[in-house]
């Protein structure tokens, strides 16, 4: 199976990790940043970690620095590699979204059960020996906040990857435009959350709290099916 | 166009004999290609690989670490006898040239 050779890799690499320098870890973990929201299969992203780690430590040993060994422009370096590599085909793009969505969707609907208010009040009712009420509701809010904890995740690991090789930049910034900066990000999530209390209290619609485990369960398994069989 | 004669350059010396990523660098620089690390040529022959002009090994080294060793393939052997030919052509056509 290809996903646990990736995964025999990715160990082998972490282990490789751990032997080199300060200094080299550092320009490592942004190369490798940079490539992972790059269009190559997590595959060949764990070849080229080895492929650099292997390179970098019989570097270390002849007592060469990065510089020496790639030369100045990591991210140049970076580019050739992934130019170098099979791309990505549209169909193991698409395969990638429905595991990542099979993966979010199972975690955040089984944190949704386990912290909403009905399992509690359904673990109270149990232990006080009350009427049990299976049903769970989800309202537009949870489909809401779903959708902006997914995007912003995917968002962030990308804004990251695609800037770690990016030469860093003189905080010149005058203080009032930081202001409004930080000002506008904090007034933004504010708006975001309040549009969610007011328009999200509305249940769209109620499910059975055994089917809606079932699902989320049934959800998981698909995406460890897709590992194993499927994805590189 | 220089990036496929080093490309080229590369297969030559994978040619010679199997050899791995730093022996290569060092193999051009002693053939006076100056400014060539195991960096600059680990995109080349990333691409090679892609290409199934070579094929690559990891072995043990007794030295440190592991090592990928590579071997130049039929397909490459043939693209080495293309690249020959072009080459004396070209050569040839800029030597008249340039009167050399």
């Amino acid at each position: 199976m290809m996903k646990t050779k990736t995964k025999t890799l990715n160990q082998e690499n972490n282990e490789l990790d751990k032997r080199l320098t300060t200094e080299n870890d550092v320009v490592m973990t942004d190369m490798i940043c940079y490539l992972r929201v790059a269009n190559i299969s997590e595959y060949n992203q764990e070849v080229v970690r080895q492929d650099l780690l292997q390179m970098v430590l019989s570097a270390q040993e002849r007592g060469e620095d990065m510089k020496t060994l790639i030369g100045e422009d990591y991210k140049s370096f970076c580019d050739e590699v992934i130019a170098a590599l099979p791309q990505k085909s549209r169909k193991e793009r698409v395969l990638d979204l429905i595991d990542i969505f099979l993966l979010s969707t199972s975690i955040l609907g089984a944190i949704h059960i386990v912290i909403s208010k009905e399992m509690i009040d359904l673990i109270h009712n149990a232990v006080t020996g009350q009427q049990l009420n299976f049903q769970v509701p989800i309202s537009l809010g949870n489909l809401l906040s779903y959708a902006i904890i997914l995007a912003t995740a995917f968002l962030i690991v990308h804004v990251i990857g695609r800037n770690s090789l990016k030469p860093e930049k003189k905080h010149n910034q005058s203080k009032p435009k930081k202001f409004i900066i930080g000002g506008a990000i904090g007034g933004g999530v504010m708006a975001v959350f309040l549009i969610i209390a007011w328009v999200g209290r509305q249940t769209l619609f109620t499910v059975n709290i055994f089917a809606a485990c079932i699902f989320i369960l049934g959800l998981y398994i698909a995406h460890k099916l897709l590992q194993k069989f499927i994805l590189t | 166009m220089l990036k496929g004669i080093l490309e080229s350059c590369i297969l030559k010396v994978i040619n010679n004999k199997e050899t791995y990523g730093y022996e290569i660098s060092q193999q051009l620089q002693k053939y006076g290609f100056s400014d060539i690390s195991e960096g600059t040529i680990y995109p080349l022959l990333l691409r090679l690989e892609k290409n199934n002009l070579i094929t690559a090994e990891y072995r043990e080294s007794t030295l440190g670490p592991k090592r990928k060793y590579f071997s130049i393939t039929p397909s490459g052997e043939k693209e080495l006898e293309v690249f020959t030919n072009n080459w004396q052509e070209l050569n040839h056509a800029v030597n008249q040239l340039f009167h050399i």
